[in-house]
């Protein structure tokens, strides 16, 4: 029998492992089940505001379009080469699955927790907040792409999500933006610490969201005159930003990965890919601009004087980077905040709404001089600075060159330097500046992206009638706000 | 070679003495008493031996211990008869009979081959070790139809082996590798980045720790109804080894075998440049010829000099001009002999092949076996070491085996198999498109850079001073270091350490039954170590946030050090009833039943520090700078408990129906869907048995139908969340792939006719198999619109078709006592076809990459197309813009430019044998199948390669301005269908490539090869000889692999060169050359 004793052995071992354990082996021990709704909510909102601050070249090249910088070596994004980093999808996918996927879970998850008043203001305020951020990125969506998934969007059952029509979807972005307005209770708290931005101020959210409500107006001012003045005439009773203090700027850390995102292509990269483009440059020379100290740095001295002066790279051209003027230091610092939306901008805002005639109170030059002297302020200028400034027949509203489109055009585009997407949103609104196309560009100016190659890939049938609806998937299509 | 030295001389100590000899001679003839010519005659276990000369007599002097001699003569039995004493033994062996030769189906299993029905294929293992590589799959290339081997350049890459192409649409598609019947871990580790051509190391597949000089045999088994068995995950094919053991004779046997071989450059797998242009983008500078050069006071007397523009990584600049002194890289530094002095501008002297070393392999191996009258034991070491093409880069392995049989009883008997492999690797090469020194010369690079002088220039000052500064007044590298500082200073390491181990016993009920027990370890742990060094160029490292195309995010910086600590570990335990049991004269039954439980563990870590390093050259996590990000943690475990049951009924010989189903409970699948059967039949009729002209040997007709279920991998059924490194609170995120907790078993349902035949007393034959192969319910991550919210949705969908001929010829053309001549031929047609997708769905996207291109499963397509911008074209000809002279390329990206596939493969063996001499060599082709290149698409544009600099039309440069009559003409016609007459200018980075508005159609290859794979002259010396040194066989071959490339389309690289193992092939950046090498094998026997 001795010999038998081994198999008994191994027949033991065989009738070991199959018990209820079984099937946990596949339980993921390392990865969590569940987490606070809070946290998705504060990954979301850094997602967001790195893809609209960022520079890197594979996810948001604005600050090229709207000729704040160009490029030095490598000029593909100066030209509008957009395809070769497929720089529309990683838009796309920034702002869909990084940001609203994941306010859209954490949204889910605050709700189902169960809370006891008074915590159920407070869990109805985070609501809201994150149905603000929300409105704010598929907004962007809208003004980047056109028609894109919305209805049927965020839905991982719908694989072939259908594009709904911009237009409509812009409305009822604006709509969902009062009900989230309606039910904030400033008296009570919200994120706190998860809130990366205002840190749970239900009070500044609101004043957020009726900035966004007015940016979002003014947008649709060519289109839905109707709406647009409501809208726009609403928020300002409501209370929009009144001064820089109120910026929605998310407040990066000094250690990655939470640092700016220009931290890492600006400096850690240890690369010298960016200059501040001659058409920025130049008019800001023309201007006599004193923020130009701000915004850039003093590297280039004239040979003659010695003196500091500011020679701007030919936008879209090869350009040597120690030949020309660099970026100030002061965007480079790791922690440097992002700004989502600004008081300047606000400003702005609100002189062209005078001037289209919506009750918002002040005329429009006051709002056109706060705006500069809010640029100013912000950028470490004084509120001196800024009145010389205005002062000069150039720039000063009543003297200033054109109408008042091309008056607020002019400097709204020079205070949203570094905010380069919300620099091209106002500039295919107000058509001002002007910005030449390189030569060699692969395209024309582009007044929005293309779809993603993915949407072609993937979603081909939709993506087609998406094309097809806004008039040709090229990046020349003008956007249904963009009609002049 | 010291090694090998040493052991040699201990051997001829400890074998010294010399032994008496004496004579045998006789003749050896087929049954029906034809002489046979040429048979061979050895001393079994010795490499002492003769062949029979034209009346079928031989003589052999043989040792005096000699006990048993062996008779064998191709497509006759084998016989072994004992010497006992006899001086005169004639023998007459049987014909036909070769095919009743036994070989090991799944689960170890011995069979009749002529009892199959199904294909399996066999490859003696002295073919895989005819060449020396760091990955024995490469040299199952060409060797057995309808086997596909993909490899790379990379030092220790992984290789890609595909039996019946690609069954899968997203899971793993390579074939189960199993030793003695044991399954073990073939995991690529590489990640995800490395796959899609972003950066990283390739870090081999595990299969590669296998020894090939211990490998018996390998059989390959084709079909699903051969591997059934074993389960899941043998759906892909299975390779079967069977390992070396000690033979039952008397004395140690020592083998001693040592090989030196050197890999050399195949230039045409190398950027050839053009000679008369150096730096820069164009002419956008400050002065100087063309406007290519910076003019800077570098000597400070006040009057500026002509610099190099060195931030410019492009050789768009001015003509060479030996007369023209500027500046270069190496006037910056004071610690240089060039500081403040010019130098002619001129192409480099020594370019960038110079980098390259020379690849030296040394295998040295030793085995000894002996055989008791209980049982025989083999012991082997070998010690494998390469030095890299790439400066500072070492792969070694060193391999300990240990294998004996045991006979406990006349009943009872003990298997015991162990191997140790520790596999170090130093310095591999970057793959894909970031931070490659590869990519740097192929894609991004200056033709007046001086290699020699950048060397000199690292070690003799130790510091990264680089030909690519980003300013004569900021002297820091800006995109690319010194290379010689990367390979010394930013180098990885890595080392694994591995066991792979049984125990089988087997116990005899009865003649005709037996039970087998096995319990089979495959057991390792993997460190790899990424280091940058302070002062290097910044790139991604480290950990960052996560990233769009779901690979780890990094970060730019400029110093780090990652690592990432793996351990594996599978179990398998296995016991089987086998049976084998005659009944009367004609009947026999065998089959087996059995039970088989697996358990795998993959548990790793992988950590980096963040923000660069503190301290200069300590590589510790500690070193950071900022506190560390989150590690990234993996701990996955899975098991299949698997019943089975399969018999083969066999009648008089001639007549075989086969059997099997297996059950598996799978722990990755839901409860309720974890059991599955899946089933096979299979029959073989030996028509030969009743057909019987003289001319036809053998003849068989098979069959077989089979279906493997396959389950998903760890974890693919619930969600969970990701954490992130903490911002001020707690950060979270949703994962890249939705999970579907309602997922069920994949299934492949497989078919396939086979007919074998062998003519002419088995001079000539082939066996010729058809199948199809359908794969359903696909589990598979489907790349979704990031509208969902997610990359991947996992689903139970889809299905893919593969169909396919596979072709083995087999001849002796010629066969005389001296002479003999034997080819094989392996030809293989796999044609292959997305079926369906989940419903709406009809394109699964597998990959994505730079250069705007996809690669692809669309519906209707073959799987692996590649997707692109394409020219538009108008009457077949493409269109060119009438003023730009560009060409109207496609706005859209889902055009199908490719298919990775090709349209077949073949090897070609050839072994011709005169008296002592054998030669062996083998042609590896392969007919389509399209590459798209990112080093054409960029090389062009910087103007690095040739093609960029050439005499036009007009009788001058291309690169003259097109006002001066340079500039040339792209084919096509214009929008008005005349001929295009447009000159487009090719005066800078615009001309050519990428930038000069191509589709990525442009840059599609054709991946037809033609090569010279292996080819070996062995000299054995003669018994005659040996009777007199006290050695028993003594050979030495001069091998050489990859001697010619006869043909190819791809220029400047070689078509293999693909990044590495996995579903993404027919991509290539930045790959290392490929290596013409040439070698000396020694081998000793005692």
């Amino acid at each position: 029998m001795k010999k038998y004793n081994f198999l008994l052995i191994i027949a033991l071992l065989f009738s070991t492992a199959c018990g209820d354990e079984f099937y946990e082996l596949n339980e993921d021990v390392k990865n969590p089940q569940q987490v606070p709704g809070e946290s998705l909510f504060t990954s979301a909102q850094k997602n967001m505001v790195d893809q609209m601050v960022s520079t890197n070249v594979n996810y948001n090249v604005f600050r090229l379009f709207c000729q704040y910088w160009t490029e030095t070596t490598y000029t593909d994004e100066a030209r509008y080469q957009l395809v070769e980093r497929n720089i529309p999808e990683q838009h796309w996918a920034e702002l869909f699955r990084r940001t609203l996927k994941n306010l859209d879970e954490s949204a889910k998850l605050i709700l189902a927790h169960e809370m006891i008043p008074p915590e159920e203001t407070v869990k109805t305020n985070k609501l809201q907040i994150i149905e603000i951020l929300t409105v704010y990125t598929y907004s962007v969506l809208v003004e980047s792409f056109g028609n894109i998934p919305y209805s049927e969007a965020l839905d991982i059952e719908v694989l072939l999500p259908e594009y709904d029509d911009a237009r409509g979807t812009y409305i009822h972005l604006i709509e969902r933006l009062n009900t989230a307005i309606d039910n904030l209770d400033a008296s009570a708290g919200s994120f706190g610490s998860a809130d990366n931005i205002y840190f749970g101020d239900v009070a500044a959210w609101k004043k957020f969201a009726n900035s966004l409500k007015l940016r979002m107006g003014m947008t649709l001012a060519d289109v839905e005159p109707a709406l647009s003045k409501s809208a726009v005439e609403s928020a300002v009773a409501s209370g929009v930003f009144t001064s820089n203090a109120d910026n929605a700027t998310l407040n990066y850390l000094t250690s990655p990965p939470n640092t700016n995102p220009l931290y890492i292509d600006l400096v850690a990269s240890g690369r010298n890919d960016f200059v501040p483009a001659n058409t920025l440059v130049d008019a800001m020379n023309n201007l006599e601009d004193p923020r130009r100290k701000y915004y850039f740095d003093d590297n280039i001295r004239d040979d003659a004087t010695g003196e500091v002066i500011y020679v701007g790279g030919i936008y879209g051209e090869n350009n040597t980077y120690s030949n020309f003027t660099h970026v100030t230091d002061r965007i480079k610092q790791p922690d440097f905040g992002g700004v989502i939306l600004d008081y300047s901008e606000v400003e702005f805002l609100l002189a062209e709404a005078v001037e289209r005639g919506y009750a918002v109170g002040g005329t429009a030059e006051e709002h056109y001089n706060k705006g500069v002297t809010a640029s100013f302020q912000y950028w470490g200028g004084t509120e001196a600075e800024a009145q010389d400034y205005l002062k000069n027949p150039e720039v000063a509203y009543t003297t200033a060159e054109g109408k008042w489109d091309q008056k607020i055009g002019i400097q709204l585009w020079l205070a949203l330097y570094n905010r380069g997407y919300a620099g091209w949103l106002a500039q295919r609104r107000l058509d001002y500046p002007i910005l030449e196309p390189h030569p060699m560009a692969v395209s024309g100016f582009p007044v929005r992206l293309t779809y993603p190659i993915v949407e072609q890939t993937l979603n081909g049938g939709n993506w087609r009638a998406a094309a097809d609806a806004i008039g040709g998937d090229v990046v020349t299509t003008r956007l249904f706000f963009d009609v002049k | 070679m010291k090694k090998g030295n040493h052991l040699t001389m201990l051997l001829l100590l400890l074998a010294a003495g010399l032994f008496g000899q004496r004579s045998i001679t006789g003749t050896v003839t087929s049954t029906t008493g034809e002489p046979l010519i040429g048979a061979n005659v050895v001393v079994k276990g010795t490499a002492i031996g003769t062949v029979t000369d034209i009346d079928g007599s031989y003589q052999l002097e043989v040792p005096e211990e000699s006990e048993v001699l062996v008779f064998t003569y191709t497509g006759f039995a084998a016989q072994e008869v004992e010497i006992a004493g006899r001086s005169v033994i004639d023998v007459s062996l049987e014909e036909g009979l070769v095919l009743d030769e036994a070989v090991v189906t799944a689960l170890g299993i011995s069979r009749e081959k002529k009892s199959l029905g199904y294909s399996t294929q066999e490859v003696e293992g002295e073919k895989l070790t005819i060449t020396k590589t760091d990955n024995f799959l490469n040299t199952l290339s060409g060797q057995a139809s309808g086997v596909q081997v993909r490899r790379t350049n990379n030092m220790g890459g992984s290789t890609n082996v595909i039996i019946r192409g690609n069954t899968s649409l997203q899971g793993n598609n390579q074939a189960l590798f199993v030793i003695d019947g044991v399954p073990i871990n073939n995991t690529n580790t590489n990640t995800r980045s490395q796959e899609q051509a972003g950066s990283d190391y390739d870090f081999g597949n595990a299969a590669s720790d296998i020894n090939p000089e211990d490998i018996e045999s390998v059989n390959i088994l084709k079909g699903a109804a051969a591997t059934a068995l074993y389960g899941s995950r043998a759906a892909n094919g299975v390779v079967l080894i069977t390992t070396k053991s000690g033979t039952r004779k008397k004395g140690l046997g020592v083998t001693v075998n040592s090989s030196v071989t050197m890999g050399i450059v195949d230039k045409s797998t190398f950027p050839a440049y053009q000679q008369d242009f150096g730096a820069s983008y164009g002419p956008y500078y400050d002065g100087g010829p063309n406007n290519s050069f910076l003019l800077r006071d570098i000597t400070g007397d006040g009057t500026d000099d002509l610099v190099v523009p060195f931030s410019e990584d492009a050789s768009y600049g001015a003509a060479f001009d030996p007369n023209l002194m500027v500046y270069h890289w190496d006037a910056m530094d004071p610690e240089l002999p060039g500081y403040q002095t010019p130098r002619p501008w001129v192409p480099a002297e020594n370019g960038p092949i110079e980098f390259l070393e020379e690849a030296v392999t040394y295998v040295n191996t030793i085995s000894f076996d002996q055989g008791f009258d209980k049982g025989t034991y083999r012991f082997s070491y070998t010690n494998y070491q390469h030095d890299g093409l790439m400066p500072n880069s070492k792969l070694e392995r060193n391999n300990f085996s240990l294998k004996t049989d045991l006979d406990l009883s006349e009943r009872l008997k003990i298997t015991g198999f162990g191997n140790f492999i520790k596999t170090d690797g130093l310095g591999r090469n970057s793959t894909g498109y970031s931070d490659n020194i590869m990519g740097m010369f192929r894609q991004w690079w200056q033709t007046n850079v001086d290699i020699q002088r950048q060397k000199d220039a690292y070690f003799s000052t130790g510091r990264n001073l680089t030909w690519n500064y980003a300013d004569p007044d900021q002297l820091t590298p800006i995109y690319w270091d010194n290379p010689y500082w990367s390979r010394y200073k930013n180098f990885e390491s890595d080392e694994r350490n591995r066991f792979i181990g049984y125990v089988g016993v087997n116990y005899k009920l009865t003649d005709w039954l037996s039970i087998y027990g096995r319990v089979a370890a495959d057991t390792y742990n993997e460190l790899q170590e990424q280091r940058r060094a302070i002062g290097s160029v910044a790139n991604r490292f480290g950990i960052g946030t996560d990233r769009v195309d779901g690979s780890i995010g990094r970060l730019e910086v400029g110093s780090g050090y990652a690592r990432r600590d793996i351990k594996n570990a599978e179990f398998n335990y296995d016991l089987m009833l086998n049976i084998n049991k005659y009944f009367g004269e004609k009947w026999n039954l065998s089959g087996v039943i059995g039970t088989n439980i697996r358990r795998s563990y993959y548990n790793s870590i992988f950590s980096a520090t963040n923000g660069g390093l503190n301290i200069p050259d300590l590589y510790a996590l500690q070193n950071t700078v900022a506190p560390l990000p989150n590690p990234i943690e993996r701990d996955e475990s899975i098991g299949v408990n698997g019943l089975y049951a399969s018999g083969s009924l066999g009648y008089d010989g001639f007549l075989y129906l086969e059997g099997s189903i297996r059950r598996d409970r799978s722990s990755t699948l839901p409860e309720e869907n974890s059991i599955y059967y899946y089933p096979s039949v299979a029959t073989s009729f030996i028509f030969s048995h009743f057909l019987n002209p003289t001319w036809l040997s053998f003849g068989k007709i098979r069959a077989n139908y089979a279906e493997v279920g396959n389950a998903p991998g760890f974890n693919r059924i619930s969600d969970t969340y990701t954490v992130n490194t903490a911002f001020n609170s707690a950060s979270s995120s949703l994962p890249n792939t939705k999970n579907n907790p309602d997922l069920k078993p994949e299934r492949t349902k497989s078919l396939e006719f086979g007919l074998e035949m062998n003519f002419l007393t088995n001079r000539l034959g082939f066996d010729v198999a058809y199948y199809k192969t359908n794969s359903v319910d696909q589990l598979l991550p489907v790349r979704v619109t990031e509208a969902t919210g997610y990359f991947y949705k996992m689903l139970n969908a889809g299905e893919i078709e593969n169909k396919g001929v596979e072709l083995s010829l087999f001849g002796s053309p010629i066969r005389t006592r001296d002479f003999s001549w034997d080819v094989t031929l392996n030809w293989t047609r796999n044609q292959n076809q997305v079926i369906s997708l989940e419903e709406g769905l009809d394109n699964l996207q597998l990959g994505s990459f730079q250069g705007g291109v996809t690669i692809n499963a669309k519906v209707g397509e073959p799987y692996g197309v590649i997707f692109g911008t394409d020219y538009t074209y108008m009457n077949g000809q493409p269109v060119v813009d009438a003023s730009s002279g560009h060409y109207v390329t496609t706005t859209n990206s889902d055009n199908v430019i490719g298919d990775y596939n090709p349209d077949w493969f073949a090897g070609l063996n050839n072994r011709i044998s005169y008296k002592n001499w054998s030669l062996s060599f083998l042609f590896d082709m392969q007919q389509g199948g399209d590459i798209w290149s990112l080093d054409m698409w960029y090389g062009l544009a910087t103007g690095l390669y040739e093609e960029t600099s050439f005499i036009n039309d007009n009788g001058v440069n291309v690169r003259t301005p097109l006002a001066e009559g340079g500039g040339y003409i792209l084919e096509g016609v214009n929008p008005d269908g005349q001929i295009n007459q447009t000159r487009v200018n090719a005066h800078d980075f615009s001309g050519f490539g990428y930038a000069s508005g191509l589709p990525s159609r442009s840059m599609i290859y054709d991946a037809s090869y033609i090569k010279l794979r292996q080819l070996s002259l062995t000299y054995a010396l003669p018994a005659s000889t040996l009777e007199r040194i006290p050695i028993s066989g003594l050979s030495i071959s001069l091998i050489g692999s990859n001697l010619w490339i006869l043909h190819k389309n791809l220029p400047h690289a070689d078509p293999e060169s693909g990044l590495g193992a996995g579903n993404l092939q027919g991509y290539t950046t930045g790959s290392l050359p490929s290596t013409r090498d040439i070698g000396v094998n020694l081998k000793v026997q005692f």
